[in-house]
């Protein structure tokens, strides 16, 4: 088992004609991931790296049974597309783009949390339970199977992550970018739960930074977990205030969201808290036996 | 983006919401004509996107028009954090018997869009949100709906507010939350939106946030921006997220949390950044040419780590243009940590380019590296200092 993206996913890509859609398509297909079709307005009919391309989503789902969704369209053009997902029906939709504008995002959450929908991003790199498949952009490579859970805001923390654990020879049962924006379509405490609940996954990895308090929130249920949570968190040295990058690296007004402020949370809670992401491996053999 | 007072109260103004009268001036002496134009009792405001702006000195009032000379010429000479003033907002003095705050937030860890509201406005709504939050009524907002006029009304009730004084604050309510979607605004504030003795209602001041994400589809002018340093401007022209630090080690990553935990490392070793920077997914060879052109002109930066993954980036593109850097520079040190797709690709250009190339996943490996490279490089640089003696 894995979590939101297992065996019985039947993925779709939104955006498949695009030069960054395409390419990415064939690398997941590489993967061996059950991709059933594509979807791009106006391009319906044509075959994309042998998939069949739709006008919309809806026929995908009416004549493949398709139950996810990964988004390459264009930042400004997500909204609409996720919200066709929605109303189609797909249950998991991983969005890629960033630099989308945040009221799009904020109206692409809330229809998600009515309809109960994993939404993923946007700004994520995506979903990969190895073994299985990989929705999204992380490279194929960084990731071995396995029974180690993480969840991470960081992309590309992410695959640090993942090779660290490789060398450590602990595989990854799922690997989950919650996406990088100020607000994102999935809590993380939530995927948390998915993880306790999983069968395959042994412990959970979080990799948090500076702003919001998604960590925070998580530790409320790590107290309740039965299975070991390492945390990392990045950010020490980010001077306050300042907006890193596009990631939902800000620290709000009211002091909130600290680094300080997470380790504290998360270790008051039991999870083990790794000062830089090689000393993950290290926590986890100790709480692994 | 955050837009000056002025350019707030001119959208205020365009949307229907009551501003003062007032106007821009860029020199002293315009400034009294204004304040002659305008008549009476005047008050100056630094136009600067910084907080705090009358906590700081930066907001004058003037009683005496022949007082308006010498009090713009010294506004002008100050700084703001690291803001010169260029321009300052000329107003009328009102004969104020309210202050209330009004402003759209949205809290980013809901993800909720929050309507907030106090009949207790002014430059102590930080102290009143701290001490007696009750005085600050949240009125939650679903993105995908706006709340029809009578539950606003409702809502401001609450404070206290009858009639006529309703109504009009319940217009502005309305008015406010229209500009916040219709040109998505991150923040839109009034502080403080206040009632005159006739029972006018005029926004004093304007707190008003673009998304940078939606400017294609907004159409303001993109002269504001935030950024604090030259170098910030041109990261983005480049298109990359650059941020200017007291250190010496130059940090490249492909992206923000990569690019932190490489900070907070080099921190760990003694050797504090020069730099954030993060790169995003728009890796080309100019791109990463730029990015470290950039990246050493800071004067501080002694050697540079680069930190990057192949996943929708070509690494191997990257490396060519970091290759073309060093070849036409030669210095400073620079290490490469790339992992991902086309690794081998990546590091045969960068080998064959003479560049130190990690391929462990341990960024502390890379830090480790370049801190070594510059030891060797400053021996190498004494050594040959002494042969020439």
């Amino acid at each position: 088992m894995s979590i939101l993206l297992d065996r019985n996913t039947r993925a779709i890509v939104q955006g498949i004609t695009g030069r960054i859609g395409s390419v990415q398509t064939n690398w997941m297909l590489e993967y061996g991931t059950r991709l059933v079709a594509g979807i791009t307005p106006g391009r319906g009919g044509e075959i994309v790296h042998g998939l069949p391309v739709y006008d919309d989503v809806y026929e995908a789902v009416e004549k493949h049974g398709a139950n996810a969704s990964v988004m390459f369209v264009p930042g400004v053009f997500l909204r609409n597309a996720v919200l066709e997902a929605i109303d189609a029906g797909i249950k998991l939709i991983v969005a890629i783009p960033e630099h989308v504008p945040l009221h799009d995002v904020l109206q692409m959450k809330s229809a998600a949390e009515k309809k109960g929908v994993w939404l993923l991003g946007p700004n994520t790199p995506g979903i990969i339970s190895p073994g299985i498949g990989k929705l999204g952009i992380m490279p194929g490579n960084m990731f071995t199977e396995g029974k180690m859970g993480i969840i991470s805001r960081s992309g590309t923390l992410s695959y640090e992550l993942a090779g660290i654990l490789n060398e450590a020879g602990l595989g990854q049962s799922t690997v989950i970018g919650v996406g990088g924006d100020p607000v994102v379509g999935s809590r993380m405490i939530k995927i948390l739960q998915e993880f306790e609940a999983d069968p395959q996954t042994e412990a959970v990895i979080i990799v948090g930074e500076i702003g919001g308090s998604s960590e925070e929130e998580a530790a409320d249920f790590i107290k309740e977990m039965a299975k070991p949570v390492i945390a990392y968190i990045a950010g020490r040295t980010a001077p306050s205030g300042r907006r890193m990058g596009h990631a939902g690296a800000i620290i709000s007004r009211r002091g909130q969201g600290t680094v300080q402020g997470k380790i504290k949370a998360l270790d008051m809670a039991g999870a083990l808290i790794a000062k830089k992401p090689s000393d993950v491996a290290g926590l986890l053999k100790g709480c692994l036996k | 983006m955050k837009l000056l007072e002025y350019q707030g109260k001119k959208l205020f103004a365009a949307n229907g919401i009551p501003i003062p009268q007032g106007k821009v001036v860029t020199n002293a002496l315009e400034a009294v004509e204004a304040a002659e134009q305008l008549g009476g009792d005047i008050v100056l405001k630094v136009q600067v996107p910084a907080e705090g702006r009358g906590k700081a000195g930066g907001i004058k009032f003037v009683d005496n028009s022949f007082h308006v000379h010498s009090e713009a010429g010294r506004l002008f000479k100050m700084n703001m954090e690291e803001f010169s003033i260029e321009k300052l907002l000329v107003e009328e003095r009102l004969d104020i018997v309210e202050e209330i705050y009004m402003g759209l937030v949205v809290d980013i860890n809901t993800g909720e869009i929050i309507f907030l509201f106090s009949p207790e406005g002014g430059v102590n709504i930080e102290q009143i949100v701290a001490g007696r939050p009750e005085k600050v009524y949240r009125l939650p907002v679903d993105p995908l709906s706006l709340p029809p006029v009578y539950q606003l009304r409702r809502f401001i009730r609450r404070g206290g507010f009858h009639g006529k004084v309703l109504e009009g604050l319940t217009g502005i309510a309305e008015k406010l939350l229209h500009l916040f979607f219709a040109y998505d605004l991150l923040m839109a504030e009034i502080n403080p939106l206040v009632i005159l003795p006739d029972n006018q209602i005029v926004a004093l001041d304007a707190k008003v946030e673009v998304d940078d994400n939606a400017l294609s589809r907004q159409k303001f002018e993109k002269k504001f921006w935030e950024e604090r340093d030259q170098l910030e401007k041109e990261a983005r022209g480049i298109g990359v997220t650059y941020i200017k630090l007291d250190g010496s080690i130059g940090v490249v990553g492909s992206g923000a949390g990569l690019a932190m935990a490489t900070m907070d490392m080099l921190e760990d070793r003694g050797f504090p950044p020069a730099n954030f920077l993060e790169t995003g997914g728009g890796i080309t060879e100019e791109l990463m040419y730029n990015t470290l052109r950039l990246v050493c002109k800071n004067g501080n930066v002694t050697g540079v780590v680069i930190n990057i993954y192949g996943g929708v980036n070509p690494i191997e593109k990257g490396a060519k243009g970091i290759v073309r850097f060093i070849r036409e520079r030669g210095t400073p040190p620079i290490v490469v940590k790339a992992l991902g797709n086309k690794q081998e690709e990546c590091w045969e250009t960068l080998r064959e380019g003479g560049i130190t190339v990690i391929n462990s996943v341990k960024t502390e490996d890379a830090v480790e590296s370049l801190l070594e490279l510059i030891d060797a490089r400053k021996v190498q640089a004494k050594t040959s200092g002494k042969g020439m003696m």
